[in-house]
């Protein structure tokens, strides 16, 4: 008998790592119409591995073991179903043949397929019909392994939200009938930018002013990374400049992660962050990214985001941070991307090439705007370009309501903590 | 691309007169082909013919169930195959290996497709 824990632990593991590759595949078999029995199957196989290896142990080959038990299971469903279910895809029909069952089979769970399925569903998921909420919340049940529950925390949601989000995806999918597949040509390039954007919004899900202990956003950072990966080493992508700079973006960032709370959990900016807690592996795949992108005309709002970062990693401390290089990309971006967030960075850098005084003049024209009105970073960042002017009554007024909006604790007390001090200084 | 329907043509009872060993070497053979047809995405479909086809004649306006049993020759099997023409899949019905292990015939058949309006 098998530990029980040590089986719900390999699950687990098998779960996150597996259970996107075997969705892509057999949603490859059933088509894109029926990507919830492709889950349904996937969950299935590994409720029927957890109860076979608490009674004959851990298989040798653990992954080899699910992907046939879920190869059989789908055999069984479409011969089960054949006359009950619509099936788009050639693929059910080699699964009714004896001929081709087992060819099929081993064809569609060779490693190569595997990785194109991925890719396939990943242009799938986020078709530009499904809104960009559910895009999200459908890349990480189908291809990264979240559960429900997990997608919910990492959002800030309910569960009952995140599951109305998949249903409407999948409707869509259904409704449109967008095929599984890659397109070419023209939409390629403008599906592919879709797809980006996905992967940066779920970065950036993971990276946001987390708490950073918490495993379930690092893992988000991760799967982005990954699926990014996929694309940027499949022959089917052309023209991957874009690419080449969201994962060097991603991974110049994410290498930073560790570092942005201290051992009590609190904020750390950059300007307090230990840097030999850098992830510099992942740096210097980050920078070699960005060595394949520089080379090329072609700029996008990835490329000048990278670029700032680079120089983030790239300086031995923040006294020596090149502020008037990441000041000039920020001009460059703003060309590109001029919305208010994009604005708030801007004027961090303006701040430390110009001083405070002009950046809270920059800042000021922002203040109506809708997006930044809620946004409690804009009210943090004001009331430090305020501390800067020594002007420590009105960087408290505006901690204040950046405490009243900030979303997490750890934000919450490190802005407490800058009030505090504030405080002290005026009275 | 064109449709193409292969009908395979053997005499007797195939899969029972193999011995088990021309059997096992019969479906090696055929799992390279298989396999290959599916990885260029020539094939549509393939299914090999069960036990107990009927045959059902018109003589002066009546419809019978028969004869049976009147040639040696049975149909072993179906491909529905994508080529490029003809030529191709010709190609594709004599690289198929049950030349090699029983006597058969392949007859290649061009499917009509639907004329655009």
């Amino acid at each position: 008998m098998a530990n029980q824990f040590e089986i719900n632990q390999l699950v687990d593991h098998l779960f996150r790592h597996e259970s996107g590759k075997m969705i892509a595949v057999l949603t490859r078999i059933f088509g894109s119409e029926n990507l919830e029995l492709a889950e349904d199957v996937v969950q299935d196989s590994l409720i029927e591995a957890i109860k076979q290896w608490e009674y004959k142990g851990i298989p040798d080959n653990p992954s080899g073991w699910l992907f046939r038990v879920a190869k059989n299971k789908a055999i069984n469903i479409v011969n089960r179903e054949k006359y009950k279910r619509q099936y788009s895809a050639d693929a059910t029909q080699w699964l009714q043949s004896e001929w081709t069952v087992e060819h099929a089979l081993n064809f569609f769970f060779s490693e190569q397929e595997i990785i194109d399925d991925q890719l396939r569903m990943m242009f799938t998921c986020c078709h530009p019909s499904i809104s960009s909420d559910s895009q999200v919340a459908l890349t990480l049940k189908t291809l990264c392994g979240f559960s429900i529950a997990e997608i919910a925390k990492a959002f800030f949601t309910s569960e009952e939200n995140i599951n109305k989000r998949l249903v409407r995806a999948r409707q869509k999918i259904r409704e449109n009938h967008i095929s599984f597949e890659v397109p070419n040509g023209k939409e390629l390039e403008n599906r592919l930018q879709v797809v980006l954007e996905t992967i940066y919004l779920l970065f950036n899900e993971g990276y946001s002013a987390s708490t950073g202990k918490d495993l379930i956003r690092y893992e988000i950072c991760e799967e982005a990374i990954r699926l990014a990966e996929i694309i940027a080493s499949h022959s089917a992508i052309q023209n991957k400049s874009t690419v080449y700079a969201l994962l060097a973006l991603m991974q110049l960032n994410a290498s930073r992660f560790e570092a942005r709370q201290d051992a009590e959990g609190n904020i750390l900016t950059l300007e307090h962050q230990n840097r030999s807690l850098w992830n510099f592996k992942l740096m210097g795949k980050g920078f070699s990214n960005l060595e394949k992108f520089t080379a090329d005309k072609e700029i996008s709002i990835y490329h000048i985001l990278a670029t700032i970062s680079a120089y983030h990693c790239s300086a031995a401390n923040y006294q020596s941070t090149d502020w008037e290089s990441i000041l000039s990309l920020y001009n460059q971006l703003i060309q590109i991307d001029s919305s208010a967030v994009v604005l708030l960075n801007r004027a961090v850098a303006l701040s430390k090439v110009s001083g405070p005084k002009i950046a809270i003049l920059e800042l000021e024209q922002l203040k109506n705007t809708q997006s930044i009105k809620t946004y409690h970073l804009f009210y943090s960042v004001l009331a430090e370009f305020h501390i800067q002017m020594l002007e420590f009554d009105k960087a408290a007024d505006v901690l204040g309501t950046a405490i009243a909006l900030a979303p997490l604790e750890a934000e919450r007390s490190f802005l407490q903590r800058r009030l505090t001090y504030c405080r002290e200084k005026v009275f | 691309m064109k449709d193409f329907l292969l009908i395979v043509k053997t005499e007797g009872d195939i899969w029972s007169d193999l011995s088990p060993e021309k059997l096992q070497k019969h479906l090696e053979h055929g799992t390279a082909y298989i396999g290959n047809l599916i990885k260029e995405g020539k094939l549509k479909n393939a299914n090999p013919i069960d036990k107990g086809s009927r045959l059902i004649t018109e003589s002066n306006g009546i419809i019978k169930d028969g004869p049976f049993n009147e040639s040696k020759e049975v149909v072993a099997g179906f491909f529905h195959v994508v080529a490029k023409d003809i030529e191709e899949a010709v190609e594709i019905a004599k690289s198929n290996p049950i030349f090699k292990d029983i006597p058969t015939k392949i007859e290649v058949h061009p499917l009509m497709a639907v004329q655009e309006a």
